[in-house]
Parts: structure tokens; C-alpha cells; sequence
């Protein structure tokens, strides 16, 4: 009972086969002359023949195009000939009015079959051999024809009546614009007429390859219109993003639905489809949904969904998509609902992908169930739930010794663990019942999640599960960018020399993702699982590749890809590419936390070129969030904001996203260096109540909205409360042993105890910072640390400047190379303020030495508006002009300074959509 | 004037009669220019049979690599079409709304059907195919009330019918025994009321009752598979065998009989057959719902649980408050270790049926099963299944027990001495009797209870085996307890 699958690639025989049947008669009509009647020369005769070929090829395909469609196709492949072809063709068609008329037809064809052993071959006589492409089609159709019961005759009869009316009920006279170079082709095939017709086929197929490459108009799924396949990749590669971005979710549901709407409608023409072939359609609509996310839109798919299932009630697929369907719109009940069924439908043992185990048990394949369940917990943000699921799943895997999807499991608990953080798992791991028995109670979750990963890299890695083992070196360089591997216990100054995270060891993990997309490249042959539906290369080709990420400025567009040349031999699976990019992604992850600020953005920057296409839009939303904060912090808010206006119209239907709570950091930032605390404030909590969110507390923007609590309370002078928070956050981060965060805090720590005037306090709060930051590599974390310990070094007092300034110096390439503007100007000013204080230096010397920093953090704050360091850095410049006595200048320095001043404490309300928008919004 | 008529009536009793003989297009085509409303009714709803007809044909003929066709009746539209201009005109009549109600009802406009629907029970009340396709349209309470019904007895045959579809069998019930005031000796009443009773679980009435309504109308198959039921339930194999042979030989080919067999089979532990005579019941009728639950009972039998998962989900996906098949579906998931995911089931199952104590007791089984180990949830589940008249009495021994395993001593004691009181009031005996006897003798004198204390152990001494003689012993230990000063002023005072 359970997954019944009828015979897949069943032929079933249809009015377009029909027709194609009678081209092909045409084609190869049993006649004497080389060319035969209606053809004036080889090189049309070629033309048709290639044709044919690519008609052919296609007719498994999920869509079979409509008459009219044909008959346009013919006019352009036709040339002079257009006219005959498609009035044979249609009074063919239309002179099949009884049944018999079919069973003389099909008798025709067969004549037109060359049989195995046809005798004499005259030379020029053209006689299709039965195992050519044409060939084997044919036989195909007629052995169709003859196991049709007479109930099928006559509804094939019908068809082909509603097929015809249709056809010349629809207006045909529309134009195609014409193949420019395809002539040029076939003019080179002519040369050689004497060809046996197989050769002729092999060189055509050649040729067919190389005229695809060449042009965008033929191809062998030539029935698929083109506004539907333009427009699929449309959504991504959009040449303004403007005007087209917004409504691409209705785009690709009008793709979704309309599309195989009409192939079901039922008085339009019934191509009922093999079961291969609406499987193929739903693995492609799988991919398209895990995509686009949430712009997939629901109900038209869904109606879709709901159109299939009613026709085809045994292809349990469906159920699968509409989980994913309504997974990717979060509801979760319906989508629960999916899942079940289709697991108690199909007992996982459905489709494609399903290769019966060796040891065959008939017990189903429920663990895959479960492991779906969890993951969908998961997205729900249900950590604990999903926890608990895929703890049942190792437990059955194992049962029912399904190792590869244990490994699976696995992975996902990894995931699980190092993206919900550790706030919720504690006590869930450490229960008895937990799949790592052997690993004990003791050890934290960070040494567990460790445990987990190795050993799904050991298994995925003997199972051969590539992907499987790419991610997991994903996760493991994850892991090792931000814990120290080695137990935490004796976390002390003794030891820390050992306690560090080692940035190779993140590289080589990064890398030893790589070799998964070279062995694709070099054995891409077992990767057509989807055989006919992978197309992906081809829609490659047609592509205009390169898309500026975040292109505001309209100008130059390049068209060059770099990444071009890669992908197209070889049909690398989106999933793939995925994994690779991620791994970019992780990268530049990596160098901004080592502090690498130009390399985080360059493979920022590859990624959002190069995998735009096949990331989902969570991740490209990412990439976009790193390439705005990048901009933000080194360009100024101006351009950050722009693009973000870009960006903003590019993941328009995620609701609560990245983007979002980007756009509300930056705003954050820029009020406080504006001095608008309030809206700062407004800003930092409504931060909070994101991270607050009913679903699982996400503790990465759980820390950020409490971090710039600290510092808006930091701004508005109330040290004592903000030290309050820092504190408390810095509790938590240990707690939770987020270090990187720790660092952070401990910084911020030490700046509020710098500006509260207690620089003694601050001193340890620096030295921790730093050391943390030795620890995990943290190498622009350090430099602005050390440049906060000088910073508190010279409010110690004046004898104290050359300590600072040591400090300073050795800073200062970092700080320089990586560091934003902000950082730069800081240092600057402090560089400026130590050799201000210090008593063995004379301004009047050296004044540049001074005035030089300080005028370069002027620019540079200029585009942060950042007020406060403004007017410290006029303020010194006032005071060093006047030691110079250069009453001119100091009194232009001291009008800047009141400028400053003033706007700081007056926050005049300029006119900004954005921050307006948002407000309301919220 | 009257030879028209005359005329008119034979063209009618012509096309009457090919209709009978189920030549339904002869008899359109007879009608093809009458104007009467009995004509016209006729000659529509003679289309519309013949549409359904060759949809059903086309359905086998087309059965696509997909498994199913998209067969549509084809007369649906031009039906549609006639007679909602005829409904525009008010030249139609009650017959013609109900057939314009199915028609719509088949084109999925039903707010539009339901009106009609109303509108031609209102005007006609004894036509019982609108009232049923009206009820087929009725999926909630909100909708019911909803109607504007109005008064008649027809109505009250409605709303019993449709309260035991919506599972308001109290109501349902309620409303039979009005109309059998009326209609006496109704046989349908009286098998509505059975149903009613059995989905309440009155099974000795509902046997009693049936066996009363077989006296009046022997040859019945019609909600025999309940009765069928209820002697399954109650294990009398040489009934159940009677009503099968009785049934068989009235009508082979009815859904109920093959469920009828299949329940023997079943009931005689052959469930290959039981299996083999399910599925003919649902090869006669694909949407029958409790064939597809007692396959899936016989599948879990043969322990093929992914049979049996899908024959449930199937009568899941018929009718989505079929608590039987849910608790299958948990069952089933239960038996392959997967008790997480049985639970979400279970849970499903108990939010249909929260009265029935054996899916309480089921769901915390799972709760209790060694993987999950969730004794506390485990307990909220027994306490659930005690309170809905758990007739096997596991509940409260489970109780007692979990409670013991907790550490829980009061609530122990609580429960076992319910369950020894229940016990002896069914006058049943067996090892949890001594089991409790037991807890509670040493559990008082712990407490330093030792009357109650004494009682018990007492009782225990009317029992064989070690039970007795750690009684003896918790006698004895108590007897010196009680005792104690005295016994211990004498020792010392001795030597």
C-alpha cells in the first residue's frame, strides 16, 4: 500500500507527438530523390531535420507546446517553406476525424521506418533508421498508438480536435523575431550532401550544441515560452532592480501556477504528464522554493499544489512541496500537517532520490521523517522540540541502520546547536537520553556540539556523503573561529598560550570545502540524478551574468563574469554551488573578525557576484548586510544608506530580516554620533523587542540590542546605569561563553570607566579585552583596544603620554589598514592628545606633527557626523593654533568647535525618510 | 387543450421510462422541447446523470500515469447555465433548486448551493437528497445555525443527522428519541439511535436494540457493519458469523458486508483475509471511513506498520476527526520507536475523542515508553484517562505506581487505595490487588497509621505466597511498635 508508484517515463501518445510524427513523415517520406519533394534544397531538408531532433528530445518535457506554438516554431525554422508545412500539418491533423483515420496514419508511418535489415540501401534514397533519434521516436509513438485501447483512441481523437480548434482559434499571426546566424550554420552543413543520414545526425547534434551556445532562440526546450524562462531568472538578475524587483514575487507565482494550470485545465487540451515528469517539476520547484524563501508566493503555488494532488492522488511528492511551501511562509501548522502526511503517505520512500537499501527492509524510511521534523522545529525556532525529534531520529537511524541519514542528523543537531547558541540546549544535552551517551554529563554543550561534529565529519566522510562532509568542515571552521578547542577549564594567563584559536586551522577547513566542487566538476556524470530537469547550465548560458551587487551608481554595468567560464561545462547542482558560497560567506565572516577588513570584503564581494543565482535569499541578504556595514564604517552613512535602499528593494517580503535589523543599527550608530540619544534610544529598543521575539531568543541580537543599550546610556553620560548593563551583558556572554562578545563588552567597559573619569578602574577591564582578543585572534578588536588602553594611559596624567603613545604607534599599522573611520580618527586625535600633553614636546616645533592627525580625523569624521570627536578635534586644533599663535585659524577651528558643540547638544531634526519610515514601520 | 397535456404527460412517461432504464440521454432528448416543470426537472437531472455517468466511464478509461484523471461532468456547465436562468425567471421548482444546488455544490460555489439548497427544502421539506446534500455542505456548527431552516419535522430528521455527524451525539440522540414518538415504528430512527448510542459507547443497548431492529427487518445491510462492530467489541464470534452469513446472503457486493466478514476475520485472528475483505468494502466505496481504519487495525496485526500507517492517514485525509484513526496512526508509530512522533497523533486523537480513556492511557504509555521517560506528563495523562470511566482500570494502578516511582508516597497511597476500592467493587482479584495491599500495609506503617496499617495486612494474610509472610513479619514489627515502651522497659528491667 504504502508509496505505490505507478511505472515511471510512461510514453503516452498526444496530439503534439501527433503532429511531430507527421513533420517527421514529412521529413523522411519514402521517396527516390535526395531531397525530397517539398524541399528546395539539403541545407532546408537540414534545417527541419534539426528540428525534429530538438522536438524530439524535448517531448519528454513536462510542457508540450500548444499547435500555434509549433506553427511559429515552424515559420522561423521553415523559411520558404513555412507555409506548406504548416498547412500540411494542419489539414493532417484535421483529416483525422474517426478513428480509423489514426490507425491508417500510424500504418503510414511505419512505412517510413527503414526496417533492421531493409536490403538494398540505394543511395539517395532516405529511409530513417530505426534506432536513430527520429527512429526510435517513431517506434516509440506507434508501439503508444498500439497499446491504446479503443476508449484511449477516441479520446486521443478528441484532443487532437480541441488541440487543432484551439490553434486557429488563438490569433497565429504574430511574428518571432528571426535566428540571425542560424542560417550561417546550416549553410556549412550543405557542403557535404552525400552524407549517410546518421552522420548527419552526429554532426547536427554537434552543431546543435554550438548554435545554442551561440544564440538565445532555440533550444531544446524549445516549447517552454520564452517570457516564462526569462523570467524565472529574471527575478535574480534583473536589469533594474527599481522597477522590477517589486513585484517579482508575483512573477514567479505566475510562472508557479499558470504554467501547469494550463497543462491540467481540463478543457484545454489534456496533456496528462508521466510521473517522471511532474516529479522532475516538483524537484525544481523544491529548489525554487528553498531559494527564494518567503517571495515564493503561497497560494499560488499552493493552488497549484492542491490542482496536482487532486489529479494525481498517488504522487505523494506534493504533500512534500506543499510542506515546503507553507514551511517557507511559516505556518507552521499546515506545514506540520504536510510533513506528516507525506510521510505516512510515502513512508520516505518516494521519488527520485530514492535508491532502495541494500538490505531492503520494508519498514519505511520514518527516520527521514523525523529528521524533516526537527529541522522544521528548528526553522520555527522550536530549538528544544527540534532537539528532542532529532534525538528520536539518531536513535531510529540507528535501529534501522540508516547510516546516511544519521550523518544527516547529525549535521542538523550541529547546526542546531551552534545556531540557536546556548542559551536554551543546557540540560537537554546533558539528560540521559541524549545520543552521545558515551560523552557524559560534564562537558559543556560547546564540547559537546565539538564531539557531535567530529564525529559527522568521520561519517559523513566514510560514507562518502561530499556535500555532507563540505558542510561539515562549514561547521567545524565555524566552530573553530570562535571557541577554543581545547577544554576551558583552566582558563587562566597560565595556560593561554594554549588556549588559542588558531586561524590555520579555520583556513584549512574553509578550504577543504573546495574539493567538493572540483570532484563535481570532474565527475559530473553521476550528478544527473534529474537527468532531462537539469538545465540548470543552460539557463546559465542565457543568462547575462554579473549583476552589480549593490550597483546605485547606474554607470558601468559589467557583463564580464569571472565566474562564467566555471560554470559552464559542467552542471554543478545548486546545492553544491550553495555549500561553495557558503563557504565565501564563512570567510568573510572570518577576516571580519580577524579584523581583515579589505579580504572580508572582497569575498563578500565574490560571493554576491558569483553566487548570487544560487544562494538563498537569506543568504544573499547577508552578504548584502557585511557589504553595507562595510560601507557604513568605512565610506560614511551616506553611500551605506543608499544602499540600503538598494538592498531593501531587493528582499522587499522579508518582514523580519536581516536587512531590518541592519537598517536599524546603522541608524543606531548614526544618532548617536549625531547626538540624537533619543532616538537612539527608540532605535536600541525597538532592537529589543526583535531580539525579544516569541520565537527561540536568538542571543547574537540579544547581545547587540543590550551593547547598544550600554553605549546609548554611555552617550547620554549616565555611566553609572551603563556600566550596569555592560556589566550584566558581560555576565551573560560568559555565562554563555560567547567570547568574541566578551571582548567587546569588556571594551566597552573600560570606555565607560575612561569616561567616568575612573581610568584606573578601566586599566583591567582594557588588559582582559585584550587578552581575550589575543586569544581568539581578534586583531582589530585588539588594535582598538590598545588603543582604549592608551586612551586611558594619558588620563592617568601627563607623565604617562610616552606610554600611550608607544602603545599608540604600535597600533597604528592595524588601525590604519583595517580600521574604519571612526577608529582612524579616534587614533589620531589620541596621537594628537599625547604629544599635546606630553611636557618634552613643543608645539611650535613640530606643529604639523600635531595639526596633521588632527585635520585627517576631521575628514574623516566628517562623513560619520560624528559631532563629539568633531569638536574634540577642533577644540585641540584651536588650542594648538593658538599656541601657534595664529589668531585666524583659531578662530575658525573654535567656530567649528562651537558648531560641533552645539549640534550635539541642540540635535537639530534634519528631514530623513528613512529613519521616518522605520518608526512607522515599527 | 387537453390533448396537449395528454400529449405532453406521454412524452413524459416516455422519457420516465428511459430513465428508469438508465437511458438517461434517450430521455433528455425525448424531453428536448417540453416546457413543464416536471419535464424540465426530468430532462436536467436525466443530463446530469448522464454526465456523471460517462465522468465515472472516462475516470477508468483516461487513468493516467498519474493515477487519476481530471474527468469532469461535462453537463455541469450547461446545467448550470439553464437553470440558473430558470431560477432567475422563478419558473423553477423545489425539485429543480436541489438539482441546481448539486450542480453548484459539484462547481464548488457553495455559499451559493447552500442557499438553494435551504431555499428548496423550505419549499419542499420531504425531498431527503436536498436535505442530505445539504448536510454534506453543513462541516460546522457555525454553518448549521447559520440556515434559515424553517419549521418542520423533516428539519428534526435533519438536525439528528447532522448533530451525529458534527460528534454531538448527546444532541443527536436526543432528537431520535423525539422523532420515535412520532414515527414509532421507524427502523431508521431506531438504527440512528444505535449509532448514536454506540459513538457514546452503550454497547449492551446498542446490541439489544439491533438485535431488535434484525426482528423487524431481517434482510438489512444498512448499519449492520456497527452492529458488527459492537459484537466484535464484545468477542461474540458465533454472532458476528451468523450476521455475516445472514448479510451475505442478502447482498454480497455491499461495503458493509465486506467490512462485516473483514470484522470476522478479523475477529477470528485471520487477518489476510480480514485484509482481503477491507479492501473489497473499499474497492465498492473509496471513501468508506471505517474500512479504512480497521485495515489499518489488520495491518498492525500483521505488523506492517507502513501499510497501516497509510490505510489510517487515509481515513485521516476522508475525515479529519476520526480519532480512531489518529490514535492508529500514533499506535503504529509507537510500535516502530518513534513515540516523539506518536505522540503529535496521540495528541490529535485525544483532541476529538478527550472522553475515551484508552487514548489517554495510550498517550501515556508513549510518554512513559523508555525513550521519552516523561513520567510527570505520563501521570497528567493517567489522571485524565481515570477521570473518563476507564473500564479496564489501568489508570489508577499506573497512577499509584508512577507516583511509588516518583517518590510520591501520598499520592501513591491515594491511588492505590482507589484502585483497591474499585477493585472491590467489581469484586476483582488478581496481583495488583495484593500489589496495592501491599504498598498501602507498609506505607501506613510508615506513617505510623498502624489501625489502617493492620487492616491491610491482615487482608494480606488471606493471600498465598511471600506477600503473606512479609504481612506476618509487618504484623508482628507493628504489634511491638505498638507496644514498644512497655516490651522495652521490660527487657531492661530483666536481667
Amino acid at each position: 500500500m504504502a508509496g505505490v508508484v505507478k511505472a515511471p517515463g510512461a510514453f503516452a501518445i498526444t496530439p503534439h507527438k501527433v503532429s511531430v510524427c507527421i513533420l517527421v513523415n514529412i521529413y523522411a517520406s519514402p521517396s527516390q530523390i535526395s531531397v525530397p519533394f517539398p524541399f528546395s534544397s539539403v541545407s532546408q531538408h537540414n534545417r527541419l531535420g534539426l528540428y525534429l531532433l530538438a522536438l524530439t528530445k524535448s517531448c519528454d518535457d513536462i510542457l508540450e507546446p500548444k499547435l500555434d506554438q509549433l506553427i511559429n516554431q515552424l515559420r522561423e525554422i521553415g523559411g520558404l517553406l513555412d507555409h506548406w508545412l504548416t498547412d500540411h500539418v494542419t489539414s493532417r491533423l484535421s483529416s483525422l476525424s474517426s478513428p480509423d483515420d489514426l490507425f491508417n496514419f500510424f500504418n503510414e508511418l511505419r512505412e517510413t521506418l527503414g526496417g533492421p535489415d531493409s536490403g538494398v540501401m540505394e543511395d539517395d534514397q532516405v529511409i530513417l533508421d530505426p534506432n536513430s533519434n527520429l527512429g526510435m521516436f517513431l517506434r516509440r509513438c506507434i508501439l503508444a498508438f498500439n497499446l491504446l485501447t479503443f476508449e484511449g483512441i477516441c479520446h486521443l481523437l478528441t484532443n487532437i480536435g480541441i488541440y487543432c480548434k484551439e490553434a486557429i482559434s488563438s490569433c497565429s499571426s504574430y511574428e518571432l523575431r528571426r535566428v540571425d546566424d542560424s542560417g550561417n550554420d546550416f549553410e556549412s552543413l550543405s557542403e557535404d550532401e552525400n552524407m549517410d543520414l546518421n552522420l548527419v545526425f552526429k554532426k547536427i547534434n554537434e552543431e546543435m550544441e554550438a548554435r545554442k551556445r551561440a544564440t538565445e532562440q532555440v533550444s531544446f526546450h524549445l516549447h517552454l515560452p520564452k517570457e516564462l524562462s526569462t523570467l524565472v531568472e529574471d527575478i535574480e538578475v534583473s536589469a533594474d532592480p527599481k522597477s522590477e524587483h517589486n513585484d517579482k514575487g508575483r512573477e514567479s507565482s505566475s510562472y508557479a501556477s499558470g504554467e501547469l494550470l494550463r497543462d491540467v485545465d481540463p478543457n484545454g487540451g489534456v496533456f496528462l504528464r508521466t510521473n517522471w515528469q511532474i516529479q522532475g517539476y516538483l524537484m525544481e520547484q523544491a529548489d525554487a522554493i528553498e531559494k527564494h524563501g518567503s517571495s515564493f508566493t503561497l497560494n499560488a503555488f499552493e493552488l497549484t499544489l492542491r490542482q496536482l494532488q487532486k489529479l494525481a492522488p498517488e504522487l505523494h511528492r506534493v504533500h512534500f512541496l506543499r510542506y515546503l511551501n507553507n514551511l517557507y511562509h511559516d505556518d507552521y501548522f499546515s506545514a506540520l500537517e504536510n510533513l506528516l502526511r507525506y510521510f505516512d503517505y510515502s513512508a520516505g520512500t518516494e521519488g527520485f532520490d530514492f535508491v532502495p537499501p541494500a538490505g531492503c527492509n520494508s519498514f519505511g524510511r520514518y527516520e527521514i521523517a523525523l529528521l524533516c521534523l526537527g529541522m522544521m522545529h528548528f526553522h520555527f525556532g522550536h530549538p528544544k522540540k527540534a532537539l528532542e525529534v532529532l534525538t528520536e531520529a539518531v536513535r531510529v537511524s540507528q535501529q534501522h541502520s540508516n547510516d546516511t541519514c544519521l550523518a544527516y542528523t547529525l549535521a542538523a543537531m550541529c547546526n542546531l546547536l551552534s545556531e540557536i547558541g546556548f542559551s536554551t540546549t543546557s540540560g537537554i544535552l546533558g539528560s540521559p537520553f541524549s545520543p552521545m551517551i558515551s560523552v557524559g554529563t560534564s562537558l559543556s554543550v560547546q564540547q559537546q556540539l565539538f564531539v557531535l561534529l567530529k564525529g559527522s565529519l568521520k561519517r559523513a566522510e566514510s560514507l562518502k556523503l561530499k556535500q555532507l562532509v563540505a558542510a561539515n568542515h562549514l561547521a567545524m571552521a565555524k566552530f573553530d573561529l570562535t571557541h577554543v578547542q581545547r577544554p576551558l577549564l583552566s582558563f587562566g594567563p597560565k595556560t593561554s598560550m594554549k588556549l588559542r584559536t588558531c586561524p590555520i586551522i579555520v583556513c584549512k577547513e574553509l578550504r577543504s570545502g573546495y574539493h567538493l566542487i572540483s570532484e563535481f566538476c570532474c565527475e559530473g556524470s553521476t550528478m544527473t540524478a534529474d537527468g532531462a530537469f537539469s538545465t540548470a547550465w543552460l539557463k546559465n548560458l542565457q543568462k547575462p551574468m554579473g549583476s552589480l551587487v549593490l550597483s546605485q551608481d547606474n554607470g558601468s554595468r559589467n557583463n564580464y563574469n569571472p565566474f562564467l567560464f566555471f560554470t559552464q561545462p559542467s552542471s554543478i547542482p545548486g546545492s553544491v554551488m550553495q555549500l561553495v558560497g557558503s563557504s565565501y560567506l564563512h570567510r568573510a565572516t572570518a577576516w571580519e573578525i580577524y579584523g581583515s577588513a579589505p579580504l572580508a570584503r572582497a569575498n563578500a564581494l565574490v560571493y554576491a557576484t558569483c553566487f548570487a543565482d544560487a544562494s538563498s535569499s537569506s543568504d544573499a541578504a547577508l552578504v548584502h548586510v557585511k557589504l553595507i556595514q562595510h560601507l557604513a564604517v568605512f565610506k560614511g552613512y551616506k553611500e551605506a544608506f543608499a544602499a540600503l535602499k538598494t538592498a531593501e528593494e531587493k528582499f522587499l517580503c522579508v518582514s523580519k530580516s536581516r536587512i531590518l535589523i541592519m537598517k536599524l543599527q546603522l541608524l543606531h550608530e548614526r544618532a548617536l554620533h549625531r547626538g540624537h540619544l533619543k532616538l537612539a534610544q527608540q532605535v536600541c529598543d525597538e532592537l529589543g523587542v526583535l531580539a525579544s521575539s516569541v520565537t527561540a531568543v536568538d542571543m547574537e541580537l540579544k547581545t547587540e540590542a543590550s551593547l547598544r543599550h550600554a553605549r546609548t546610556l554611555l552617550a547620554a553620560k549616565q555611566f553609572s546605569q551603563a556600566a550596569a548593563v555592560a556589566h550584566s551583558l558581560f555576565c551573560m556572554c560568559y555565562k554563555f561563553n560567547l567570547q568574541v562578545e566578551s571582548a567587546t563588552v569588556l571594551l566597552l567597559l573600560a570606555e565607560i570607566h575612561m569616561k567616568s573619569g575612573n581610568a584606573v578602574v578601566g586599566l583591567p577591564y582594557a588588559l582582559a579585552s585584550l587578552s581575550y582578543c589575543q586569544t581568539f585572534n581578534l586583531d582589530l578588536l585588539r588594535a582598538s583596544a590598545t588603543l582604549t588602553l592608551a586612551e586611558l594611559w594619558l588620563s592617568l596624567g601627563s607623565n604617562h603620554a610616552k606610554t600611550a603613545l608607544t602603545l599608540l604607534h604600535g597600533a597604528f599599522p592595524m588601525i590604519l589598514g583595517h580600521g574604519g573611520l571612526e577608529l582612524c580618527a579616534r587614533a589620531y586625535i589620541t596621537e594628537a592628545k599625547c604629544y599635546l600633553s606630553d611636557p618634552s614636546f613643543s608645539v611650535s616645533k613640530n606643529p604639523e606633527l600635531v595639526l596633521d592627525p588632527l585635520r585627517q580625523a576631521a575628514d574623516e569624521l566628517q562623513a560619520l557626523e560624528h559631532h563629539e570627536l568633531m569638536a574634540e578635534a577642533f577644540y585641540l586644533m584651536a588650542i594648538v593654533f593658538d599656541k601657534l599663535g595664529q589668531p585666524e585659524q583659531r578662530e575658525e577651528a573654535a567656530c567649528s568647535f562651537k558648531n560641533h558643540v552645539m549640534s550635539l547638544d541642540h540635535p537639530h531634526d534634519v528631514e530623513d525618510p528613512i529613519q521616518s519610515d522605520t518608526l512607522l514601520n515599527a | 387543450m387537453e390533448e396537449d397535456e395528454a400529449i405532453h404527460g406521454d412524452f413524459y412517461l416516455l422519457a420516465k421510462s428511459y430513465f428508469d432504464c438508465r437511458e438517461y440521454r434517450r430521455a433528455a432528448h425525448v424531453l428536448r422541447d417540453q416546457t413543464g416543470k416536471k419535464s424540465v426537472f426530468l430532462r436536467c437531472y436525466a443530463l446530469y446523470l448522464a454526465g456523471e455517468k460517462r465522468k465515472e466511464e472516462e475516470m477508468i478509461e483516461l487513468e493516467g500515469p498519474l493515477g487519476k484523471s481530471d474527468a469532469v461532468n461535462r453537463e455541469l456547465v450547461s446545467l448550470e447555465r439553464e437553470l440558473a436562468t430558470l431560477c432567475k425567471n422563478n419558473t423553477i421548482d423545489p425539485f429543480g433548486l436541489y438539482l441546481y444546488g448539486l450542480v453548484l455544490k459539484e462547481k464548488g460555489n457553495e455559499n451559493l448551493a447552500r442557499k438553494v439548497l435551504v431555499e428548496s427544502v423550505n419549499s419542499y421539506p420531504w425531498n431527503w437528497s436536498a436535505w442530505s446534500e445539504l448536510q454534506s455542505l453543513c462541516t460546522t456548527v457555525d454553518i448549521l445555525n447559520g440556515l434559515n431552516l424553517s419549521n418542520h419535522w423533516m428539519k428534526e430528521f435533519f438536525l439528528a443527522s447532522i448533530y451525529q455527524e458534527l460528534r454531538m451525539h448527546n444532541e443527536s440522540l436526543s432528537k431520535y428519541e423525539n422523532l420515535q414518538g412520532m414515527f414509532t415504528f421507524s427502523n431508521y430512527i431506531q438504527a440512528q439511535i444505535a449509532k448514536a448510542r454506540y459513538s457514546l459507547r452503550e454497547f449492551e443497548q446498542v446490541e439489544v436494540i439491533f438485535e431488535d431492529l434484525l426482528r423487524n427487518d431481517p434482510y438489512r445491510v444498512e448499519d449492520m457493519d456497527t452492529y458488527s462492530n459492537v459484537l466484535y467489541t464484545k468477542e461474540c464470534f458465533s454472532a458476528l458469523s451468523y450476521l455475516a452469513h445472514r448479510v451475505i446472503m442478502t447482498d454480497k457486493y455491499r461495503p458493509e458486508s465486506c467490512c462485516i466478514i473483514g470484522n470476522y476475520y478479523s475477529l477470528k485472528g485471520q487477518h489476510e483475509k480480514s485484509v482481503v475483505y477491507f479492501r473489497r468494502a473499499l474497492k465498492l466505496n473509496k471513501n468508506y471511513l471505517s474500512a479504512w481504519t480497521l485495515m489499518g487495525h489488520e495491518y498492525v496485526e500483521m505488523k506492517n506498520t507502513p501499510a497501516a500507517v497509510d490505510a489510517y492517514r487515509r481515513a485521516v485525509d476522508i475525515n479529519p476527526r476520526d480519532y480512531r484513526a489518529w490514535y492508529g496512526l500514533g499506535q503504529a508509530y509507537e510500535m516502530m520507536g518513534m513515540p516523539h512522533y506518536a505522540l503529535h497523533y496521540f495528541r490529535k486523537s485525544v483532541f476529538f475523542q478527550p472522553i475515551d480513556s484508552r487514548l489517554w492511557i495510550a498517550m501515556a504509555q508513549c510518554y512513559e515508553s523508555e525513550q521519552l521517560h516523561m513520567l510527570k506528563e505520563a501521570i497528567k495523562c493517567y489522571k485524565r484517562a481515570a477521570n473518563c470511566n476507564d473500564t479496564e482500570a489501568i489508570a489508577l494502578h499506573r497512577l499509584a505506581m508512577l507516583h511509588r516511582e516518583l517518590d510520591q508516597p501520598e499520592e501513591a497511597a491515594f491511588y492505590y487505595k482507589k484502585d483497591l476500592e474499585r477493585m472491590e467493587a467489581e469484586e476483582r482479584e488478581g496481583p495488583n490487588l495484593v500489589e496495592a495491599l501491599m504498598f498501602l500495609a507498609t506505607h501506613y506503617k510508615t506513617q505510623k497509621k498502624f489501625e489502617e496499617a493492620e487492616v491491610y495486612c491482615t487482608r494480606l494474610l488471606d493471600y498465598t505466597g511471600p506477600e503473606r509472610e512479609t504481612a506476618k513479619s509487618l504484623l508482628r514489627g507493628m504489634r511491638i511498635a505498638q507496644s514498644g515502651f512497655p516490651s522495652m522497659d521490660v527487657e531492661h528491667f530483666h536481667p
